[in-house]
């Protein structure tokens, strides 16, 4: 797999009628605006067409249709007349369950690769209507559960979407689509919300990776060392100081809050250098460094990153590591200046 | 937080919507438990039980070695019993079977629905068999469990009974509109496409073709009804009220043959003061119209043929509803051929032999007075003791002596029969004919009933001045007959039907009677409304519209016209209920701003206010500062500050004039492209 690049993901058009099919698409929503980050389904946006299950009524119905005009039977009429006002009249009630949502989409979270990100969309309804199964579809992924809305509520619906190779994406457009009350008509709309989805290398221990090198084994040494000998001290804790950190015994004597520190915040830090990875492929160093990373991170130590052409500076806390994760994510893709 | 997951393979007990499905389909086939052989419902009611135990989970779904050799016994069971798979009874039979074997196969949310589409035609098939109004409500009911299963399925999770009772019974009443105009608009054709419809139905009851004594006897039993009649104006005397059905002149010594392929002869002028009126008739099996005596103006469809006969060129298989009138006191005078006047004369060599000889002595007594020997006849009825009863003993050698000289007791077709054969013995050309009399009168729909029971018999008699004369020997014997119907001569009698007696009854039957009178309203209404709709009434419906119900183009103008007034409805309807616009005359000047921007991509963010908002929009258009700082200022003072009325209208206005000013513009969307530029104008100083 090659790590990916900018693009709407997932379209994955393998025959030509698929391709002919997204082509069709992309000319259909071309008249929408691309949608950012909300998007409030109008008219002009809401498909709808008969599903199978409604050609097959329309065949029973023909039957009852025919059986009244054969034996003149009104009443037979009637009822069929009834069922075809319903299917009718599902036209509506289908596209009503799907006009005026607003969609929002929510940031995508990001993950390692061979995980499925998760696109969320966040649905809000002004109406007075409760809307009844609403699904959710974008390319490569798993179809949603069903969404509910009460009256003026408010709701999430997400699909996971395949895992992919390291790097960033664009959300591929998703579908929102009903079938609901009858399963006669589906009615859809194609939205173009956007967000970027984040993939990260995928996090893998050096000696999974069996490597080899006393470089790159001093050094960790090294650094579990230092990590061991220095006593800790306790100091005030200071915001973006590790959870995991909190001092608290201290806490409970005082009543304030403390950490413990090892004195690497002000000692040297761990550097985890593109160079010191003693691997050819470069997916496997980013691999390694990635699992690093986060070996460093749950230590609490400060560390930094370098790469070619890209370092980002030792520090600690959550803000950092999403710093440095990035620049794993995005390195050597073209457009991409990593950190 | 919908969490995602694939779908696991549904269990065929945990289908949504199959528990009500379960219900719907029982609901639907209900009403054919009176019409389908015993074992039909068996096997449905096997299957259903089945299928619940299986919804139990105490049993797994058949596999296809069990269902494929069901399938076929079932088929092979219907086909063995009716003989064929075609037809109302047959077709609906394997319907029903193939359906209950259908509940052992649900095994997806497709077969559900399937099922549930099926459930819809089971209802339609009850009215092969069944039209009647409460049959009417009950389907309702079905269609309305059938749609709530439909929407459960489709609904995703299990949904409150409520909610789904509550969407389904909104449905039935939205497509009712629908439902009308497609009823009343759709393109109606006469007649059966393939098939003879109701062969395979019960035999109706109804005047037969053959009058013997003894025929209408079983009809006097039968409390059904055969016609309904509505007069524009008033209402004639029951004594004139005879309903012609069918003219029988051929006489075999036994009974009486209705009259075949008579010629055809042109509608009598109508006149002023013919009696209008308005019949609908009950299926009969056969071509004739009833009308009333004597028939002056026609309904379109059907022919008077040269006896006063009004008949069809089909058969009345089902309901139908015809407009005719009558001129109750003068019989066209219609010349009688020499032939004409042999049939009506003819008698078998050896029958009615004493009859012939009292016939002799009047023609000897009076000469050619006939009216005497008319009078000399009904005098002989009303003075001997002739009897008028439902039970006569029965007649045995020459069946008209034995009746005149020996029983002596009978009713209409006895003495309507007796009477022909006497006047033909005596010279008179004589014909029987059958149809309806009297009826009960029905205040509260303002309709005259005819049921069975009021079938009569009387005779015709020509005479040279007057040509044919009605005589009917019934009201010599027992007047009361025809002046107030059967309910008058029975009304007393315990041994009489319950419907035609009016003492005697205890109150528990009395209260059966009177709701059955409002059954009876109920079904007329239904019936004359409803059932009676057919391409006649269709084209008559056009043609108060100034269409052609038989010119495609006027269809699509109804349908067209129609439609769009319900459209149109439905959308004043929409709006009249959209939620008014509560925001406030700055919330809307705020909202319109928003809304010009966000061409560009300038949208009020949710959490912005509305000072934060405007510096942001000035930053990138320094030309619009200044109405901005206005409207924020003045949407800031409407907002927060307190204000006298008159303030608050200074304020409003402000407000709007700096609403006008603030617009994107096309200049500045030009001068957007060349972006690098300095801006147009620089701030103006304040």
């Amino acid at each position: 797999m090659r790590p990916g690049e900018l693009k709407s993901g997932g379209a994955g058009a393998a025959s030509s009628w698929g391709r002919l099919r997204e082509d069709f698409i992309r000319w259909v929503t071309r008249r929408h605006r691309a949608d950012g980050r909300r998007a409030v389904i109008g008219r002009d946006r809401v498909y709808i067409l008969p599903t199978r299950q409604g050609y097959m009524l329309l065949a029973i119905l023909m039957v009852m249709l025919l059986g009244a005009i054969n034996y003149s039977n009104n009443m037979a009429f009637l009822l069929t007349f009834l069922v075809v006002g319903i299917g009718h009249n599902a036209m509506w009630y289908t596209h009503r369950n799907l006009l005026g949502l607003e969609v929002t989409a929510l940031p995508v979270a990001p993950v390692f690769a061979g995980t499925a990100s998760l696109l969320t969309l966040r649905l809000e309804d002004r109406s007075a209507r409760p809307r009844e199964a609403i699904h959710l579809s974008a390319a490569g992924g798993t179809p949603s559960r069903p969404a509910f809305l009460e009256p003026g509520g408010s709701t999430e619906i997400a699909v996971a979407l395949e895992p992919r190779p390291r790097g960033v994406y664009r959300l591929p457009r998703q579908r929102l689509s009903t079938r609901y009350p009858l399963g006669l008509l589906e009615a859809w709309t194609w939205l173009t919300l956007d967000h970027e989805i984040l993939v990260y290398p995928a996090p893998i221990p050096l000696d999974t990776l069996a490597l080899t090198g006393d470089e790159y084994d001093g050094e960790q040494a090294e650094n579990a060392g230092r990590s061991d000998a220095t006593p800790d001290e306790i100091r005030e804790y200071r915001p973006g100081d590790a959870p995991n950190r909190i001092a608290w015994k201290a806490v409970a004597r005082s009543g304030q809050l403390f950490v413990r520190d090892n004195g690497s915040g002000s000692g040297a830090p761990v550097w985890l250098d593109w160079d010191g990875v003693p691997a050819a492929d470069p997916e496997a160093r980013l691999s390694a460094l990635c699992h690093r990373l986060l070996e460093a991170n749950a230590e609490g130590q400060p560390y930094g990153l370098r790469l070619p052409g890209a370092r980002i500076g030792p520090d600690t806390g959550p803000d950092h590591l999403a710093r440095c994760l990035r620049a794993l994510a995005l390195f050597g893709l073209p457009g991409h200046a990593a950190g | 937080m919908t969490a995602p997951s694939t779908a696991a393979p549904t269990r065929p007990q945990a289908l949504p919507g199959l528990w009500l499905l379960l219900v719907a389909v029982p609901v639907a086939a209900l009403p054919h438990a009176w019409e389908q052989p015993p074992w039909v419902i068996a096997v449905l009611v096997a299957a259903l039980l089945w299928r619940l135990v299986i919804h139990a989970g105490h049993a797994r779904l058949p596999s296809r070695w069990v269902l494929v050799p069901l399938v076929l016994a079932g088929g092979a069971l219907t086909f063995s019993h009716f003989g064929t798979f075609t037809g109302q009874q047959a077709g609906t039979a394997l319907l029903l079977v193939m359906v209950a074997l259908k509940l052992l196969e649900i095994r997806s949310e497709r077969d559900v629905v399937v099922t549930l589409f099926l459930a819809y035609f089971i209802v339609v098939t009850t009215y092969f068999f069944n039209q009647s109004i409460l049959i009417a409500a009950y389907s309702l009911f079905s269609a309305w469990l059938i749609t709530a299963a439909l929407i459960q399925v489709h609904g995703g999770r299990p949904l409150p009974f409520r909610r789904l009772a509550r969407s389904s019974a909104l449905m039935l009443v939205h497509a009712l509109p629908i439902m009308l105009i497609l009823f009343l608009v759709f393109p109606r054709i006469p007649g059966p496409i393939w098939g003879s419809p109701g062969e395979d139905t019960v035999a109706q009851t109804g005047l037969s073709d053959r009058l013997e004594p003894g025929d209408i006897a079983q009809l006097l039993e039968n409390e059904a009804t055969a016609m309904r009649v509505r007069f524009d104006g008033p209402v004639p005397p029951s004594s004139l009220q005879y309903w012609r059905a069918q003219v029988m002149t051929d006489f075999d010594g036994r009974g009486w043959q209705a009259d075949r392929d008579r010629p055809e002869i042109p509608a009598p002028e109508t006149d002023a003061g013919d009696v209008a009126y308005t019949v609908t008739l009950e299926p009969t099996r056969a071509r004739y119209l009833p009308v009333l005596d004597f028939p002056a103006s026609l309904p379109p469809q059907a022919r008077l043929l040269d006896n006063l006969q009004l008949v069809q060129r089909n058969r009345v298989d089902s309901r139908i509803q015809y407009t005719a009138s009558a001129r109750l006191d003068a019989p066209p005078a219609l010349p009688l051929a020499d032939e004409e006047r042999a049939r009506a004369l003819a008698l078998p060599e050896n029958a009615a032999a004493r009859s012939r000889v009292q016939a002799g002595l009047w023609r000897a007594m009076h000469g050619d007075d006939e009216r005497a020997i008319v009078t000399a006849a009904l005098e002989l009825f009303a003075g001997e003791p002739f009897r008028y009863t439902l039970r006569p003993p029965r007649l045995q050698d020459d069946r008209t002596d034995h009746f005149l000289f020996e029983t002596q007791a009978g009713y209409c077709e006895h003495y309507a029969s007796a009477f022909a054969v006497l006047m033909r013995a005596a010279g008179i050309p004589a014909r029987v004919v059958i149809g309806y009399q009297g009826g009960q009168w029905m205040d509260t729909g303002n309709y005259l009933r005819l049921r069975q029971a009021d079938a009569h018999a009387w005779t015709e008699v020509w005479l040279e001045d007057a040509g044919w004369l009605r005589v009917d020997p019934t009201a010599a014997i027992a007047p009361e007959r025809i002046e107030t119907g059967l309910g008058g001569l029975f009304g007393d009698d315990a041994d009489a039907p319950a419907f035609l007696r009016r003492s005697g009854l205890p109150w528990t039957v009395q209260w059966r009677m009177r709701l059955s009178d409002w059954q009876e309203l109920a079904t007329f209404r239904w019936e004359s409304l409803v059932l009676a709709f057919d391409p006649e009434r269709q084209r008559e419906l056009f043609a108060r519209f100034g269409l052609d119900a038989t010119d495609w183009r006027s269809i699509l103008i109804a349908l067209v016209v129609s439609f769009g007034g319900l459209g149109l409805a439905a959308g004043l309807i929409a709006v009249a209920r959209r939620p008014g616009d509560d925001r406030d005359t700055a919330q809307r000047a705020l909202d319109r701003v928003s809304r010009r921007f966000r061409r560009h991509g300038l949208e009020r963010e949710p959490h912005e206010t509305v000072t934060g908002y405007a510096a942001r929009l000035s930053a990138v258009r320094p030309d619009l500062a200044d109405p901005l700082a206005d409207l924020a200022r003045a949407y800031t003072r409407l907002r927060y500050a307190e204000l006298s009325p008159v303030e608050r209208s200074d304020c409003e206005a402000r407000l709007l004039r700096a609403l006008r000013e603030v617009r994107p513009g096309v200049a500045w969307a030009a001068q957007k492209k060349r972006r690098g530029s300095a801006p147009a104008s620089a701030p103006a100083p304040r």
